[in-house]
């Protein structure tokens, strides 16, 4: 019987800054993804990749929910009612759509990173992060099999779709290295047990998308910056998504009932 | 049979079979359009399995279906000489029109010498249905039983929560409430088949009785 975790005041700021730099990333991915609902190649499609939307922001409700625990904040206003400087998403989730071939590459990205984050924090000494990984690393997986199966059909598919998927993953693979940065105060909580340590999950999810998409796809990976930036640095493409994303919930701030 | 038309620029409709718990037979739920067999069963899981239970999914090329109503095969009993291969054949039968589960369940399989073969001895076997379905054991596409799959595939939809359209909020007054208080427009008698609160999906065909507001 292990004794119950107890946090440190810096800990928990720490454990903040992660959670909500989770959130963002999926509340952002969820936009992006929520923007093809109507537009996909086919419906099928359409609705696999709302479905894959609703669950990452499904997803960040969990990261928010136990923010909540901790700071007694409102997931609702930390979404809809903060500014791009306020965002800490990182910048491979708030690009523009593109094309099928660029959502497909970086949902995959993404997904890898978030599958295998999760599988660590399944083993996290904070047992309600613990509890939500479990939870969520179900779907995560899922979703790694569905873009890994796109990745491999566009890449090995039409020379167009080839070449469009050649250019999502030159434009993409540059800011992935964004997802492994640690937040303010991370390596702590990585001792403790709380957080997954960042360069073991990176260490694996390079294992894996190298085998995917240089193995299985023939893709050729492009080089990795060697020094990226922290998740504080956004394209000017943030401000604008936000704008659009939050305009009801400004509109109507003492909304009671949606 | 259905056959794809030519002008036709999706991809292939693949047939999906659904199973919602072990002990249950796997039901054609409806068909997605699909590059290959594993894209068709990826493809299936998000639009069928998002919410409602599921353990296991079956997917089936269009081309691969033998499909007949009695009439049909009244019609055209040259459907009973479709040829093919001989093997294991699974045998569907559509039952019921009613409500709007209206699936068709996979009832058993018969050894055939091909599918008309198979429609012969489905029809004969269960002369009183709707419809009936044959497609070879060997066509079907399925997904794995590993404990991995069936977590992320299917054990998420069980916590889902799912909500019947009408529960959801409503700006003004909800239709059921206007119609308790006679306050919709009449409507003619005998037209009114889609109650717009039934959530009842049992089969017995009994309907509520409507109440007199709903003619006035």
């Amino acid at each position: 019987m292990t004794t119950a975790l107890t946090l440190t005041a810096a800990h928990t700021q720490a454990l903040i800054r992660r959670l909500t730099a989770l959130a963002d990333d999926e509340i952002l991915i969820a936009h992006r993804g929520g923007e093809w609902t109507g537009h996909a190649p086919i419906l099928e499609e359409d609705i696999a990749l709302a479905n894959i939307a609703q669950d990452e922001l499904g997803h960040a409700g969990l990261y928010l929910g136990l923010r909540a625990e901790l700071d007694g904040s409102d997931p609702d206003r930390l979404a809809f009612f903060r500014t791009a400087d306020e965002y800490t998403n990182t910048r491979l989730t708030e690009l523009p759509r593109g094309d099928w071939a660029f959502t497909m590459i970086r949902q995959f990205l993404y997904d890898t990173f978030e599958a295998l984050w999760l599988e660590a924090a399944t083993r996290s000494t904070y047992a309600p992060l613990a509890a939500i990984a479990a939870k969520a690393v179900r779907e995560e997986k899922f979703h790694v099999q569905h873009t890994a199966l796109w990745a491999e059909r566009l890449a090995l598919g039409t020379p167009e779709s080839e070449r469009r998927t050649r250019a999502a993953l030159n434009d993409l693979w540059p800011y992935a290295a964004q997802l492994f940065q640690p937040v303010d105060g991370e390596e702590a909580l990585v001792a403790a047990g709380v957080l997954p340590d960042l360069s073991a999950v990176r260490a694996r999810w390079t294992d894996l998308v190298t085998a995917h998409l240089s193995g299985t796809c023939g893709l050729t990976l492009p080089g990795t910056p060697a020094d990226p930036a922290p998740r504080s640095v956004h394209t000017g493409h943030l401000a604008p998504l936000l704008a659009e994303m939050q305009s009801v919930a400004r509109a109507h701030p003492d909304a009671e009932l949606w | 049979m259905t056959q794809p038309h030519s002008t036709d620029t999706q991809w292939p409709r693949w047939e999906v079979f659904k199973q919602d718990a072990p002990n249950r037979p796997h039901q054609a739920v409806g068909s997605v359009h699909a590059g290959d067999a594993r894209h068709a069963l990826v493809t299936a899981r998000n639009v069928f399995v998002r919410r409602p239970a599921a353990v296991s999914l079956w997917c089936v090329l269009e081309t691969d279906l033998l499909t007949a109503t009695p009439e049909e095969l009244s019609r055209t009993p040259t459907l009973l000489d479709t040829p093919g291969e001989g093997g294991l054949y699974h045998v569907g039968l559509k039952r019921t029109n009613k409500r709007s589960m209206t699936f068709v369940d996979l009832s058993g399989t018969v050894h055939a010498a091909g599918p008309g073969d198979a429609l012969r001895q489905a029809s004969t076997l269960h002369p009183d249905v709707l419809a009936w379905m044959v497609f070879p054991d060997a066509a079907a596409v399925r997904t794995d039983e590993d404990p991995g799959t069936v977590e992320s595939w299917f054990a998420p939809a069980k916590d889902k929560t799912y909500k019947q359209q009408q529960y959801y909020g409503v700006i003004g007054r909800h239709v059921g409430e206007l119609k308790r208080a006679g306050l919709m427009p009449g409507r003619a008698a005998g037209t009114d088949d889609t109650g717009t609160g039934d959530t009842d999906m049992g089969d017995t065909g009994s309907r509520t009785p409507r109440t007199s507001e709903d003619h006035a």
